[in-house]
């Protein structure tokens, strides 16, 4: 019954309003006339009290709008009514309804775009069940300064078998093979796993089933592959039937047995065999990523301290190889972003909320600027009794339509920025490619429509209801608009001056370090170079095949015309990966002194690689056909092993003296192997332009160390040898696949492409920052002029001229402009400390990049006050003053 | 009513709730009769003017307390009469209960206080 009741109530309400209204009206006259019988039985006479039950009723109007208000359904009416009249409101002024649109839509489409990557980066979690108990394990030696260190094939097995605190551990070694037999060959990612490495991430097949733990050993006769999601959805187009087919790697068939499903970290490979525990497993060589899977209920504290235990064991057992050995645990939150790109995305994140906070600000400041037109408007409302309420409703209303228009364009505009940025496929930013509008980023960017619509409106709906009714409605015009807010729109177009120079610093300091990484001197030279991969399989090794490769294949290219110089390396600079060993002199005295052996890189190369790098000799000789490998034949004797290393390595080993043919210890704590130096080479940043240059030690390579990566030095574009170079090695091995072809300077650029990519980005926020406050200061000033045309007109008058006008014009303008980047000079500096670590050869307070914004912010806002100055200098003062 | 002070304005609401149903409780009436009426039982102390009474009583009658139909005066004028419902004269009964437990409360607080 009272359900029914409501709902009648409401229909009527709604549907039979104008018979509501009148039956309310006749009420209140019937009231009205009651009240006048009353006095008149008291004795006044008629039109006195008329008058005095005039004055008992109250306003009919309001009392009307009274009931109105309280009336079931009456909110839901009333907005219905005011959406309209906004919406015919915003038509009515279509220049500003469409400049609030594109400024918000910008804001708001960059603030989705960020935060769909962001998202994707650091809030979506991990493709793995429970991933709270997933941890990754690395190995320590604290004593030698090592910190994380992959883990040993034989630590990892014993470490397995000891612990008693983990449900499964599993270890994971890249690799990559040569996929032959479907189409032309092929390098592909084919990492081994141990049989338990995705039931220690929570990870199951989508398709077949994981690994069983007897395979992969060296008694199973069968090879079996698990296929990566990617590769099986484009290389093998997602075949539904793939399980029990077998792919061809490294010549040797294997059967496929499942499949991945999609996700990264460790399970984004293309491939994945398995490898079994063996009793004579290396305990020497740091090669295994291994991750852990805590057993329920088992703390991080009581798994630390249970490898603790291990480790102690592992050293008393080892003392060769594992003297001080530790472990150390993280947790798998750790795994999708490193620090710096966690503060990189936070940074763009709180850039674009700037940019944003900006676009509030000028939309706050555009209808201010109209509800000091509407002021009339706004008075008649609330002489027609609209409360207060009802008012800041009404002038809301409009501010949420500009930015629910602006949000559904922000999003058009979020997908196609988000598409192109994926396009770029800037390497760097975590799961970029996983970014999409999802429920949640949908979720956030509603979100973001809302709180801008209330921000924006809420400083014209606090300043809507008119205080002084009578005094607006006899305002005529324009001289409406109290003091108060004017003060009000100078102190948003502050707000939006000093949040532009945030922005504009936070952007310069990071163009300023992107230049000063671009112009690094890496120490090898990359024009004109080119880069592929080849990877012998393992029989190339056997009885000299993959040397009478590399010298056939060094020949071949010394006979193009375009080739200046050819060499192989086994890991590429920049992006090849950096295997290193402690290295000292070996004449113990100097060393005493020392507490650790520096860590080196170590790279293996043949003789025409210098040259073909362009790395300079310093000292010594670089290696000749000569140089033996520094691992001998099995059954011969030790070879004299013979270095090359770093200028940087030489002077930390042997300051003071000539290095050359002084002797080291290579793997020194490892496998002591004693070499002599036969030269010295400039210094590289083999780890990239961020990292500073490395210590490097060169060995030469020989029939059992083959390099794979190959450096061409070429006359003219590098990648226009591509197609000379791959049909030389299809003639001299059709199954092998040449691979990541770049030239060496796409290689530099993707190595900073996420520097690139903060930096463009950032740029263009605050060259949007830039605009909308010049477009704010801009408008505030030519309103404020517009309004004292008839004082100017006076001043002309009385004599004036035009340049203390002007003067007086940009004086007004510029003390928001100069309050703006004093506040933004003072923010920045406080901010800025959370941004240094993504700075590169820059100061956070680099005084350079605060005075160049300083210098850009002032001159633009000159010009915004020009504008206006210049009309004002230009007003007539007959025709100013005629319009009071 | 209108010069109190905004902080006792939720207090006053239910009072005049209160007020409208008790009065209502004898006879129907007509609006301009239940604030006389309510001045009246009040010693004077609630003047209730139309910009709340009108509310109050289209809320009330939508809420399904009174209903309202079209009548005569008793001076012959064309006037609004509300009487209460069975779930007006439950919900006088609750805001009874409710005003005596609470002026109990009240009473006995002020005096040992």
């Amino acid at each position: 019954m009272p359900l029914w009741h409501w709902l009648k109530t409401l229909a009527r309400n709604l549907a039979r309003k104008q018979t509501v209204e009148d039956d309310l009206n006749a009420e209140i006259r019937s009231y009205e006339q009651m009240l006048v019988d009353e006095r008149v039985r008291a004795g006044a006479d008629p039109s006195a009290a008329r008058h005095e039950a005039l004055l008992e009723l109250g306003g009919a109007a309001q009392i009307q709008e009274g009931v109105r208000d309280v009336r079931l359904g009456a909110t839901l009416q009333a907005v219905g009514t005011e959406l309209r009249q906004s919406l015919r409101g915003l038509r009515r002024n279509p220049g500003l309804t469409t400049l609030g649109i594109v400024m918000l839509a910008l804001g708001m489409g960059a603030s989705t775009v960020v935060f769909s990557i962001f998202y994707a980066a650091l809030v979506q979690p991990l493709p793995f069940r429970d991933a709270g108990r997933v941890v990754e394990l690395t190995e320590t030696r604290q004593e030698r300064g090592i910190n994380q260190a992959s883990f040993t094939e034989a630590n990892f097995w014993d470490v397995r078998a000891q612990n008693h605190s983990f449900e499964e551990i599993g270890a994971y070694h890249y690799d990559e093979a040569n996929l032959t037999g479907r189409g032309p060959a092929e390098k592909v990612t084919a990492s081994f796993v141990s049989a338990g490495f995705f039931r220690a991430l929570g990870v199951s097949p989508v398709l077949g089933r994981d690994f069983s733990y007897d395979e992969g050993g060296a008694g199973s006769a069968d090879r079996v592959v698990i296929l990566g999601h990617r590769f099986w959805k484009t290389r093998l187009g997602g075949d539904p039937n793939i399980l029990g087919e077998t792919l061809r790697l490294n010549d040797k068939a294997c059967t496929v047995v499942g499949v991945l499903p999609p996700g990264e970290p460790w399970i984004n490979d293309q491939l994945y065999v398995p490898f079994a525990y063996r009793a004579n497993a290396d305990r020497g060589s740091w090669e295994f990523g291994v991750v852990g899977r805590l057993a329920r209920g088992v703390t991080a504290e009581a798994a630390r301290s249970d490898l603790q235990g291990i480790a102690a064991s592992l050293a008393r057992a080892y003392p060769k190889d594992d003297k001080g050995i530790g472990f150390h645990m993280d947790p798998s939150s750790t795994w999708v972003a490193s620090d710096n790109t966690r503060r990189a995305l936070w940074v763009l994140l709180g850039a674009v909320t700037f940019l944003l906070l900006i676009a509030c600000l000028n939309i706050a400041n555009l209808l201010l600027a109209r509800g000091m037109a509407r002021q009339r408007e706004i008075a008649v409302r609330t002489a027609l009794g609209a409360g207060r309420a009802r008012l800041v409703r009404f002038v809301m209303m409009e501010s949420l339509l500009l930015s629910g228009f602006g949000a559904a364009f922000g999003l058009g505009l979020a997908y196609t920025a988000l598409r192109a940025i994926q396009a770029l496929a800037i390497s760097g930013i975590p799961r970029l490619a996983d970014a999409s509008l999802n429920p949640s980023v949908l979720g956030f960017a509603a979100l973001i429509a809302l709180l801008t619509g209330v921000l924006s409106g809420l400083a014209p709906a606090l300043q809507a209801p008119a205080r002084h009714i009578a005094a607006a409605l006899r305002d005529r015009d324009r001289q409406t608009g109290s003091r108060g807010q004017g003060r009000l729109r100078t102190v948003l177009v502050t707000g939006e001056v000093a949040l532009s120079f945030l922005l504009l610093v936070g952007a310069g300091l990071l163009i300023r370090s992107f230049t000063q990484l671009t112009s690094v001197n890496p120490g090898f030279q990359t024009e004109n170079r080119l880069l592929f991969s080849v990877s012998l399989p393992n029989f190339y090794s056997r009885n000299g095949a993959g040397k009478q490769f590399l010298d056939r294949l060094f020949e071949r290219l010394s006979t193009v015309p375009e080739v200046v110089a050819a060499g192989a390396v086994s890991h590429r600079p920049v992006e090849g990966g950096d295997p290193g060993m402690a290295i000292d002199s070996s004449s113990g005295e100097q060393g005493a002194a020392r507490l650790a052996a520096p860590w080196a890189g170590w790279r293996f190369v043949t003789p025409g690689y210098f040259r073909a790098v362009g790395l300079r000799l310093i000292r010594g000789r670089t290696f000749d056909e000569n140089d033996k490998p520094i691992w001998g034949e099995p059954g011969q004797p030790a070879p004299l092993r013979r270095v090359v290393i770093s200028e940087r390595l030489a002077k930390r080993i042997f300051p003071n003296v000539d290095p050359v043919g002084k002797h080291a210890v290579l793997w020194k704590g490892q496998g002591n192997l004693d070499a002599e130096v036969i030269g010295v080479m400039a210094d590289s940043r083999e780890r990239g332009l961020g990292s500073s240059a490395s210590f490097t030690v060169y060995l030469p390579y020989g029939p059992n160390v083959l390099p794979g990566e190959f450096v061409v030095h070429t006359r003219g574009n590098p990648l226009a040898l591509m197609p000379t170079v791959r049909s030389i090695v299809a003639s001299l091995d059709s199954n092998l696949p040449v691979a990541d072809v770049r030239s060496f300077e796409e290689v530099l650029q993707r190595s900073v492409a996420p520097q690139r990519f903060n930096a463009i980005l950032l740029g263009i926020f605050s060259g949007l920052a830039l605009l909308l406050a010049t477009t704010g200061l801009y408008g505030v000033l030519s309103y404020s002029m517009s309004r004292r045309t008839s004082e100017i007109g006076l001043r002309v008058a009385l004599g004036a001229n035009s340049r203390s006008i002007l003067g007086m014009a940009i004086g007004q303008g510029m003390r928001p402009a100069l309050m703006g980047i004093a506040l933004g000079a003072v923010g920045a500096w406080w901010l800025s400390r959370y941004f240094a670590t993504l700075l590169f050869g820059v100061k956070p307070f680099d005084i350079l990049t605060y005075a160049a914004v300083a210098a850009l912010l002032l001159a633009t806002a000159l010009l915004a006050c020009y504008l206006p100055g210049r009309r004002a200098m230009r007003v007539d003062p007959a025709v100013a003053l005629r319009i009071e | 009513m209108k010069a109190s002070p905004p902080v006792t304005t939720a207090l006053l609401q239910g009072t005049l709730d209160v007020l409208i149903l008790k009065v209502l409780k004898l006879e129907p009436l007509h609006g301009l009769a239940i604030s006389r009426r309510i001045a009246q039982v009040t010693g004077g102390t609630f003047q209730v003017k139309p910009g709340s009474l009108f509310p109050a009583l289209h809320r009330m009658e939508e809420a399904g307390w009174l209903n309202s139909n079209w009548g005569e005066s008793e001076n012959s004028r064309r006037a609004k009469f509300y009487r209460l419902t069975k779930a007006g004269q439950f919900q006088l009964k609750e805001e009874t209960d409710q005003w005596t437990r609470i002026s109990a409360a009240m009473a006995s607080a002020l005096e040992t206080a």
